[in-house]
């Protein structure tokens, strides 16, 4: 140990941030990386209905699901289900954060409100709502009803497309805490000196809003974005508990269709794909993401 | 603080929270009504907001009808012992990434981001394919190891962006006065960054506590299952029991908002230093 | 800044900064190691054989029944370990599919489908497992139920058959005296209770979903004269009785007949606002009205053939080649079934679930013993009378065409045809015939 403590010193010195890392690359190696290789393999290989491996077959299942109809149909679900639900739910999200940061009765009350539908399970606000927009026996029927808004029951999800507009209206509503709290944060860093010179400049309420406040919200605004794309691009209990994709397919978006192909259809190859594919797609917005971080980290250095 | 403005952007914007929170609020209160209906209530089109009687004893009768407290039980191991494991290999790497240089720093952080690229529905089979060589199928230690691990990168990157944020002056003091890194890291950074490790710690808890699919998937015997999975004995073969359910619901949502509320300040607070600096 | 650490740092604590790092490092690795190695002890019972059977959960109160079952057998069965799996209907497709992919798949097995893993050679051959005794007990139409070319490959369960459900006050309000017998009166019954009760009742109850849309697709196609199959066995799906069946689904949708949301709606909410009263007519199981319901109604054929949908679930052994002692195995298989088609062990979980025997001894049996028993989760007991009754509508029944190869393309293929034509995006007749050829094609 002795002998040798000089050339181990240097090692060290130049090993220590990577054995600092060691613990967390440990844990997401294991428990990530692995599953995900398998899902590649996978993406290649045949599967039998009952799930056995046959062995490799190229690009079959790629070709399958290119050349199925509903892919592309779901595909295009999921651009709008991510732009909808995390453009209105950052929009609502910075007005309530806003608001919020005033001082009114009250204020208190509301920012615990705002709590709940983040601490709630998913499953239990998607099952709530399924319940809620039931036509038959639904509770918002039974509502609206007894207030007199509406004269006979209304039929919330006749189409697939008000079914698709209910699940992104409750993707929107659970999405907004997270929003609100990250604009919450980035209002206290900005320093309260830049209002009053843009008063004393005579600035309106909107000039402050446009010119102040959100660029200044820009970096948590980023961040919580890139993160909520990641999460509302795949995210399954909501559609999967209020409609399961259907009626006849139109309403999956890729992760609720690659679970549907995988446990109902039985079609476990071509459902590897589809993550593949999914994968690749948010890969490619990540990068664009990484590259901008890491230029403006180089400018700061 | 603020002088003279119109007052109408003041009014529509109060006028919005009050619509928010009532839409916010109402799945609760229907939750909260359902929860006290009897079984033939439910069902009564034409329905009634108010149930007609309150059957109280729905909340009681869940307890019996399923072992609900062990479910709660589950879910508090799973999502206190991820949240602690997570943060445990989360709080070196995000001191590494935030004050040291190194070779591959911009392909570990881009690592930690694709990580999260795949959800764990999609990695199903792959999870469980790894936990069966590993012999954890049906062990809430799985659960924490998984729940720990999709959660890391999210604990990185707040617990990076939080000790960055911090200046690294008072770690330099500490060690002139004879601290190693580990201990000027637990003994001044540390308690500097509470408000960002308590970010962390509620995020990667409610991540944890809400976890579904992989619970789902993974735990077979009725005793060691989570809430969130738990509550499908009410969703049977001939059966929606949509009142147990509920009255269940509502036990699994009170911890978490009562821990919410405890530490809402923290929260922001948290968010700011681990925000700022994405 | 950075290099005024590195320096000073460097030079003054490089040795204790070493050691601390080592021990933090030493700590977090041990930690994980002990996690990982807490969960990799446990397993591996002496001498024991082991048994994991996975059982779909019929109702509320199903664990319990196996969870006595469990203590019972392994009293009995000393040199065995049993362990029983319930899976909810909900998730059991996954959790199977699941552990087959991972080649965890379980020793026994209840679902209802099972040509698949015989094509992929996972099942063994009931003759195998079957005691003399048990085989002779299960009717013979169910044993042969199960066959592909001659071999079976499962035992049945239990089974139920369904048939159409009228509550008859809120007929007779809107007029209607007697229960349709044709799919016109269905109609008419419809029509007059639309008129009569408006909102507050939905007349017709419809389920196309995923879950089990080819229920639906069987109740109306065989009744209206077509099926899956035609005279000599092969797919017949785009027939023209098949058509008309489908066209009449989509009718009732657009009529307004129907529970708002076929597509989502399970058939369990359905059942339980029959049982409330605020829905008139629906198809559905024997047992589907809520013990507690005060419904007046009566259960009839279905309109058009009068021909009742037959379930029957299977109950499978999957191979094991892993395992060293295969004879132990199957004699504990063997045990397993022995002790389960027991007549009144079998009889009591037929009055607890609210099924049907697949066994002639119980049938015999709870024909006038049903009162023995109780049912799952509450103190009332069974009824004989039901069971003389249904046991005898058994034969009627039709069933699912489960030994064929392509059934659950078949079964997923229906269902999107009632989805897509009652959406209104394409005809039936296209639909059918698009079917027909990807499945025989």
């Amino acid at each position: 140990m002795k002998e040798n403590a000089k050339p181990r010193t240097l090692n060290m010195r130049r090993l220590e941030p990577y054995v600092w890392l060691l613990p967390s690359i440990l844990l997401m190696g294991v428990m990530i990386l692995v599953p995900i290789i398998s899902v590649f393999q996978t993406s290649f290989s045949e599967i039998s209905k009952s799930g056995v491996n046959r062995g490799f077959n190229g690009v079959t299942n790629y070709l399958w699901v290119f050349q199925n109809a509903t892919f592309w149909n779901t595909l295009l679900n999921t651009v709008i289900w991510t732009i909808v639900v995390v453009g209105l739910s950052t929009i609502l999200g910075i007005i309530l954060g806003l608001v919020l940061n005033e001082k009114f009765h009250g204020r208190k009350i509301v920012r615990a409100i705002v709590v709940f539908p983040w601490a709630t399970a998913l499953i239990i606000q998607s099952v709530i709502w399924k319940y809620i927009i039931n036509a038959d026996y639904g509770a918002l029927n039974a509502l609206l009803y007894k207030l007199g808004i509406i004269k006979s029951y209304v039929n919330w999800t006749a189409t697939p497309g008000q079914f698709f507009a209910w699940e992104c209206f409750v993707g929107i509503l659970v999405t907004i805490p997270f929003v609100t709290f990250c604009v919450l944060s980035g209002l206290q860093s900005i320093d309260t000196s830049l209002y009053e010179a843009a008063d004393v400049d005579g600035a309106s309420f909107w000039d402050r809003l446009f010119k102040v406040t959100l660029p200044l919200l820009m970096p948590s605004l980023t961040v919580s974005t890139v993160l909520n794309i990641i999460y509302v691009f795949n995210s399954f209990p909501i559609i999967w508990t209020i409609s399961k994709g259907d009626p006849a397919d139109k309403t999956h978006t890729l992760v609720t269709y690659l679970y549907k192909l995988s446990f109902t259809n039985q079609r476990v190859g071509e459902a590897a794909a589809v993550s593949v594919i999914g994968f690749l797609i948010l890969a490619a917005c990540a990068s664009v993401y990484m590259v901008m971080t890491l230029r403006a980290e180089k400018e700061e250095e | 603080m603020k002088t003279k403005k119109s007052p109408w952007p003041r009014v529509a914007l109060y006028l919005f929270v009050f619509v928010m929170c009532v839409v916010i609020l109402y799945p609760y209160f229907v939750m909260f009504t359902t929860a006290a209906k009897s079984n033939d209530e439910m069902y009564a089109t034409g329905g009634s907001l108010l149930p007609s009687v309150w059957q109280w004893s729905n909340f009681i009768d869940i307890w019996r009808e399923a072992p609900v407290f062990k479910y709660l039980l589950n879910s508090i191991i799973v999502a206190g012992g991820a949240t602690f494991l997570a943060i445990a290999c989360g709080i070196p790497a995000a001191y590494a990434l935030s004050r040291m240089r190194f070779k591959g720093k911009g392909i570990f952080m881009g690592a930690v981001i694709m990580s999260q690229m795949f959800s764990p529905v999609v990695l199903l089979v792959g999870i469980y394919r790894l936990m069966t060589a590993m012999h954890m199928t049906n062990s809430l230690i799985g659960l924490v190891l998984l729940n720990a691990a999709f959660n890391q990168a999210f604990a990185i990157w707040l617990l990076r962006g939080t000790f960055t944020s911090i200046s690294s002056e008072m770690e330099q003091a500490a060690k002139i006065d004879g601290c190693g890194t580990v201990q000027a890291l637990i003994r001044v950074l540390l308690p500097v960054s509470a408000p960002g490790i308590v970010t962390t710690l509620i995020f990667v808890f409610i991540n944890s506590w809400n976890e579904y699919t992989i619970a789902l998937t993974l735990i077979s015997s009725d005793l060691l299952k989570p809430i969130t999975v738990g509550i499908n004995v009410f969703y049977g073969f001939n059966f929606i029991k949509w009142q147990y359910l509920f009255a269940t619901s509502i036990f699994a949502t009170i911890p978490v908002v009562i821990l919410f509320l405890c530490i809402e300040k923290h929260l922001v607070a948290g968010l700011t230093s681990g925000g700022v600096k994405g | 800044m950075r290099s005024f650490y590195r320096k000073r740092a460097a030079l003054l604590k490089k040795i204790e900064e070493e050691k601390n790092m080592k021990k933090a490092l030493a700590l977090l690795l041990s930690m994980v190691m002990v996690l990982s190695l807490a969960a990799c002890g446990g397993g591996g019972g002496g001498g024991k054989t082991s048994l994991n059977v996975i059982i779909s959960q019929y109702g509320n109160y199903t664990q319990e029944w196996w969870n006595q079952f469990e203590k019972d057998f392994e009293a009995a069965n000393d040199t065995v370990d049993l362990n029983i799996e319930i899976v909810s209907w909900n998730d059991i497709y996954s959790v199977v599919s699941t552990r087959i992919q991972s080649k965890q798949q379980p020793d026994i097995l209840n679902i209802s489908g099972f040509a698949d893993y015989v094509a992929d050679d996972l099942l063994m051959k009931a003759e195998d497992y079957t005691s003399p005794d048990v085989k002779s007990k299960i009717i013979p139409s169910f044993w042969e139920s199960n066959a592909i070319d001659g071999t079976v490959w499962a035992l049945p369960i239990l089974a139920s058959c369904r048939s159409l459900f009228c509550n008859m006050d809120l007929l007779s309000e809107a007029g209607i005296t007697a229960p349709p017998t044709t799919w016109d009166e269905v109609l008419t019954a419809c029509e007059a209770v639309k008129a009569k009760h408006g909102d507050s009742v939905v007349p017709w109850g419809l389920d196309i979903s995923t879950d089990e849309g080819q229920a639906a697709f069987s109740y109306y196609s065989w009744n209206f004269g077509g099926g899956y199959l035609d005279a000599s066995g092969n797919w017949a799906l785009n027939s023209a009785e098949n058509v008309k069946a489908v066209e009449y689904i989509k009718q009732l949708i657009d009529s307004g007949y129907c529970n708002s949301a076929p597509y989502t709606d399970t058939r369990y909410p359905l059942q339980d606002a029959f049982s409330a009263g605020t829905l008139a007519m629906m198809i559905g199981p024997m047992n589907m009205v809520s013990a507690d319901s005060t419904v007046n109604y009566q259960s009839v054929n279905i309109p058009g053939k009068g021909v009742g949908l037959g379930v029957c679930d299977q109950l499978m052994v999957f191979k094991k080649d892993d395992v060293k002692d295969q004879d132990a195995r199957t004699a504990a298989i063997r045990a397993f079934f022995d002790f389960f088609y027991n007549c009144e062990r079998y009889s009591d979980y037929m009055v607890y679930e609210g099924f049907l025997p697949a066994t002639s001894d119980s049938s015999d049996y709870l024909a006038s013993n049903a009162e023995k028993h109780k049912v799952g989760g509450s103190d009332a007991t069974g009824d004989s009378e039901y069971f003389k009754t249904f046991c005898a509508q058994l034969p009627t029944c039709q069933f699912y065409p489960m030994s064929m190869a392509k059934w659950m393309d078949v079964r997923n293929g229906v269902i999107e045809v009632e989805q897509q034509v009652c959406q209104g995006s394409i005809s039936a007749q296209e639909a059918l015939d698009n079917l027909q050829a990807s499945i025989t094609g």
